[in-house]
């Protein structure tokens, strides 16, 4: 599906509104949206609100051997998916070149940087060691997702934790959370991307573009920066031609939205950890506002159940019973053998004719007897609590039938085999 | 031996937000206990060619997986809630149109495909498309003693013996889709049937609670 | 990398250059006579082959057609031995794409494509050797390939990448060094604009300004050379000319 155009004038308005330094929404030229960050029920599960623009990341972990070049580290992989629910003009599986872009700014913002120690990762060198992969799914596209992902992957890194591991020997053991407590991984910092638009040839610079300010923009500069003001990434993409002026500019308000966006990420981040101390539910679930006039939420709900029987019974009873009949065999000429379905067989199978003929002795009759049973069971099944009663007591004599047959067992398939040798001649 | 206990038969909280995206023309999350799921609907809109139908509109169902890329999986699910979909909404009002429902999980705790229809039904409500009656989904596990659980945790879900998920519409309770695993009889079935109608009138109330609520100001 | 000493005391480098010193640059342009702009250029061990079609009308998909400029198509492939570890490279892989999303940025801003409307040019690029400073040497050789297409550009791109080892810049960086830390800049030189700029280190804000200076000052090293092999080229042309 194709995203909806932007008219001319919509597009020129803008780019007045933004000469005059104002903005769609309000803001001025270097404030960012409001930013809120939320947590899901498992650990290293985060939801980033940039303004309308909305971003869920996922750390997941799993054991794998190893890059042949770095024996003793860790992997990370980072995926950025633009999940078409974020935009019509969003498809899926497919690699754009917004997703090239976002997916390789991600990347060098995170692992470029040597944000986590990969190191601490190994399990056995050269064999095992964790695979760190972060997903970042868009929900919805509201301009600049690129900070709402970086806030999210480095939050939702922050926030999880994996699983301990224990080696004996050569065996490594896996422990769950309930028997070892899980380990968060080592960061040792946190980049954060901030990014920048410019209009009119580089004249004006807003700082967090939203959608509508994307679309008319000439050119964007992404700055990766750590509350260290240690740069940890720049890209400028589009095409704008910058001044060395500029850039410096940049690296300097970013600093400062840097320091910003990192403390609300630790207090968030302490947030969750005291809720979760307190043993208090936490989830997407539990960050569902209430107030909202468009969200409502129920208690659990208990159902009246006590006709649900009956109603099952009647239904059933008034279907009726499957035919029981079998399609009446074929009777094929003498000599010739059949297989297939609804007929019987009639290769010379030994053991079908045994069940067939009931002139056999005692022991065979048992044996039919217990096969049929369960059958009837399932027939009757569920009709009233009375047959379950009755059913038990029949259980308990068919497991002492069984255990009496067992010592029988052996001369039963003895007299078994010398009836079949019996019978042989006949046909 | 298949009397269901009334402790088992009962539906976790749940609760559901519309409108809360600001791009798609309907959304709507909806939450389960703690499986909870985001529905956006786009559409009516343009279709490509390759997937033009000349007399109703084409409804693509996408599902997204927490992690990773959708598998075989998701693909079944999303045929089943198209199907479902497709059963309920009049495509044809809007010929050679498209019609695109993204279903993002956002944490699985059981009863999956029905928290997926039932976020469905409500994005598609919210977007405004016409439909002929309103459908909901109920998971109902059967587990080794034979009873019955109506929306099952994941950890239920596991015990279970077999596990149904139906649709059911609002106009008539009757089934519209149905999805099962594992092995039970038909008297089970018809069991779990009922079960479930009973279920889904607790969620069209639900529905009906929640939609007086949104319309309950007037502007 | 913690072993290997990038700047000796005594301010040389590991093959003996100093710390602003650049690569020796060598190129020809007009190496293939069918495409209508080519150039190859070395770059100490990196080297790249450029090559130019267009302006011509639009191919494939029409709906990229722009109704006011020219559309540029950029493609960057790597030799299958360009590397020290032999390794077959998939058309479309994230690195490539990206790398060819940059060019294809970097050329859009210093081509004139407002001369033509509804036309495409494409540049394909492909690195035969690589030592560090990819991006650079492909830029430098493509712009000496458009220049010989005869596009009228805004200036000269040239590109180059800077790094930033005990607190002092090192210009034109080779691949021992590029893996510490790495600017790359792509500069038209005379209003001093920036067409690209890529960062993938740690560096601290303050070190900055004074990295950014460094690579202008390189860049501007780097459009000297590339002046005087188009002035070269031509007056080898013209030479022809004259007396074929």
């Amino acid at each position: 599906m194709k995203d909806t155009p932007l008219s001319n004038c919509e597009r020129d308005f803008i780019l007045k509104a933004i000469e005059e330094k104002k903005r769609l929404d309000g803001r001025q030229t270097y404030d960012f949206r409001r930013i809120k960050i939320t947590f899901g029920t498992d650990y290293g599960c985060c939801f980033v609100d940039l303004g309308k623009t909305r971003v869920m990341a996922q750390v997941s972990c799993e054991l794998v051997a190893p890059k042949e070049s770095r024996p003793n580290e860790g992997i990370m992989f980072f995926n950025i998916e633009l999940s078409p629910m974020a935009s019509p003009a969003f498809e899926q599986g497919r690699q754009s070149e917004l997703s090239v872009k976002l997916n390789r700014q991600l990347e060098r913002c995170l692992r470029n940087s040597k944000c986590i120690d990969t190191e601490s990762l190994c399990v056995v060198a050269g064999e095992k060691v964790w695979q760190i992969r972060v997903d970042v799914s868009m929900l919805n596209n509201d301009g600049n997702l690129m900070d709402a992902a970086s806030v999210a992957a480095i939050t939702a890194l922050c926030h999880f934790r994996r699983p301990d591991v224990g080696i004996q020997g050569d065996e490594v053991t896996v422990y769950s959370p309930e028997e070892r407590d899980p380990i968060p991984l080592s960061i040792y910092h946190m980049p954060i991307s901030i990014s920048f638009s410019f209009f009119q040839q580089g004249t004006f610079l807003l700082v967090d573009p939203c959608e509508r300010e994307e679309r008319v923009m000439d050119g964007l500069l992404m700055i990766a920066m750590n509350k260290h003001r240690e740069i940890c990434s720049i890209q400028s993409s589009g095409g704008i031609m910058l001044l060395k002026e500029q850039v410096m500019r940049c690296s300097k308000i970013a600093a400062v939205k840097v320091s910003e966006i990192t403390e609300l990420i630790s207090k968030a981040l302490l947030n969750d950890r005291t809720a979760r101390k307190a043993g208090g539910r936490c989830g997407f679930a539990e960050s569902m506002p209430q107030e909202r006039i468009t969200a409502l939420k129920t208690d659990e709900t208990l159902m009246e159940t006590s006709d649900v029987t009956e109603r099952a019974n009647d239904i059933v009873e008034k279907a009726g019973a499957p035919p029981q009949t079998v399609p009446s065999p074929l009777v094929p000429a003498p000599g010739v053998g059949q297989v297939s379905q609804g007929q019987q067989n009639t290769w010379g199978l030994q053991e079908e004719d045994e069940d067939d003929d009931d002139d056999d002795d005692e022991q065979n009759g048992k044996e039919t007897k217990m096969e049929t049973e369960p059958q009837e069971e399932e027939k009757g099944a569920g009709d009233v609590v009375e047959i379950s009663d009755s059913e038990e007591e029949e259980v308990v004599i068919l497991t002492s039938e069984t255990s009496g047959q067992a010592k029988n067992a052996d001369s039963s398939s003895h007299q078994k085999r010398a009836a079949a040798s019996k019978r042989r001649p006949k046909k | 031996m298949e009397v269901c206990e009334s402790s088992k038969v009962s539906l976790r909280e749940f609760g559901c937000e519309q409108n809360l995206l600001s791009r798609p023309d309907g959304s709507a999350s909806f939450v389960q206990g703690d499986t909870s799921v985001m529905a956006g609907v786009y559409g009516p809109a343009e279709v490509k060619v390759s997937k033009e139908i000349y007399d109703r509109a084409t409804l693509e169902v996408l599902i997204q997986p927490k992690v990773g890329l959708p598998t075989v999986r998701e693909r079944s699910q999303e045929q089943c809630i198209r199907e479902t979909c497709e059963a309920s909404l009049l495509l044809s009002l809007h010929p050679r149109s498209s019609l695109t429902l993204v279903l993002q999980v956002l944490h699985d705790d059981g009863s999956l495909l029905s928290c997926f229809l039932n976020a469905a039904c409500m994005a598609l409500m919210d977007a405004g498309l016409p439909m002929s009656c309103l459908f909901c989904g109920v998971t109902c596990a059967i587990n080794t003693d034979g009873q019955i659980i109506t929306d099952p945790t994941a950890a239920q879900e596991k015990e279970s013996r077999a596990l149904m998920t139906f649709a059911i519409d609002c106009a008539k309770r009757r089934v519209l889709m149905s999805s099962t695993k594992g092995s039970f009889s038909v008297h089970e079935l018809q069991q779990c049937i009922a079960v479930s109608q009973k279920a889904s009138e607790k969620i069209f109330q639900f529905y009906r609670d929640s939609v007086r609520r949104r319309y309950s100001k007037n502007l | 990398m913690a072993g290997l000493e990038l700047l000796s005391d005594q301010g040389y480098r590991l093959d003996g250059r100093k710390a602003t010193e650049l690569r020796k640059v060598q190129a020809r342009m007009g190496v293939f006579a069918q495409a209508d702009g080519s150039a190859y250029l070395e770059q100490g061990n990196t080297r790249a082959l450029a090559v130019v079609y267009g302006p011509h009308e639009m191919r494939g998909s029409r709906s990229r057609t722009l109704h006011d400029r020219a559309a540029i198509n950029c493609q960057y492939s790597m030799a299958t031995f360009s590397t020290a570890e032999r390794k077959r490279r998939p058309h479309g892989d994230r690195k490539s794409t990206e790398m060819s999303l940059h060019l294809k940025q970097t050329f859009e801003a210093a081509i004139m494509t407002q001369l033509y409307p509804r036309s495409q040019i494409d540049i394909y690029v492909k690195i035969l050797q690589s030592d560090g400073g990819n991006y650079s040497v492909c830029v430098n050789a493509a712009t000496l390939a458009v220049i010989d297409a005869g596009i009228p550009m805004r200036d000269y791109v040239c590109a180059c990448s800077v790094g930033f080892v005990d607190e002092t810049p090192l210009a034109d960086l080779c691949y021992a060094e590029e893996s510490v830390s790495s600017l790359s800049v792509a500069l038209l030189p005379r209003g001093g604009q920036i067409a690209l700029l890529q960062m993938d280190a740690r560096l601290h804000q303050d070190h900055l300004e004074a990295l950014m200076e460094a690579a202008m000052t390189a860049c501007k090293g780097v459009s000297k050379v590339l002046d005087e092999v188009v002035r070269q080229h031509l007056q080898e042309a013209a030479v022809l000319n004259v007396c074929p």
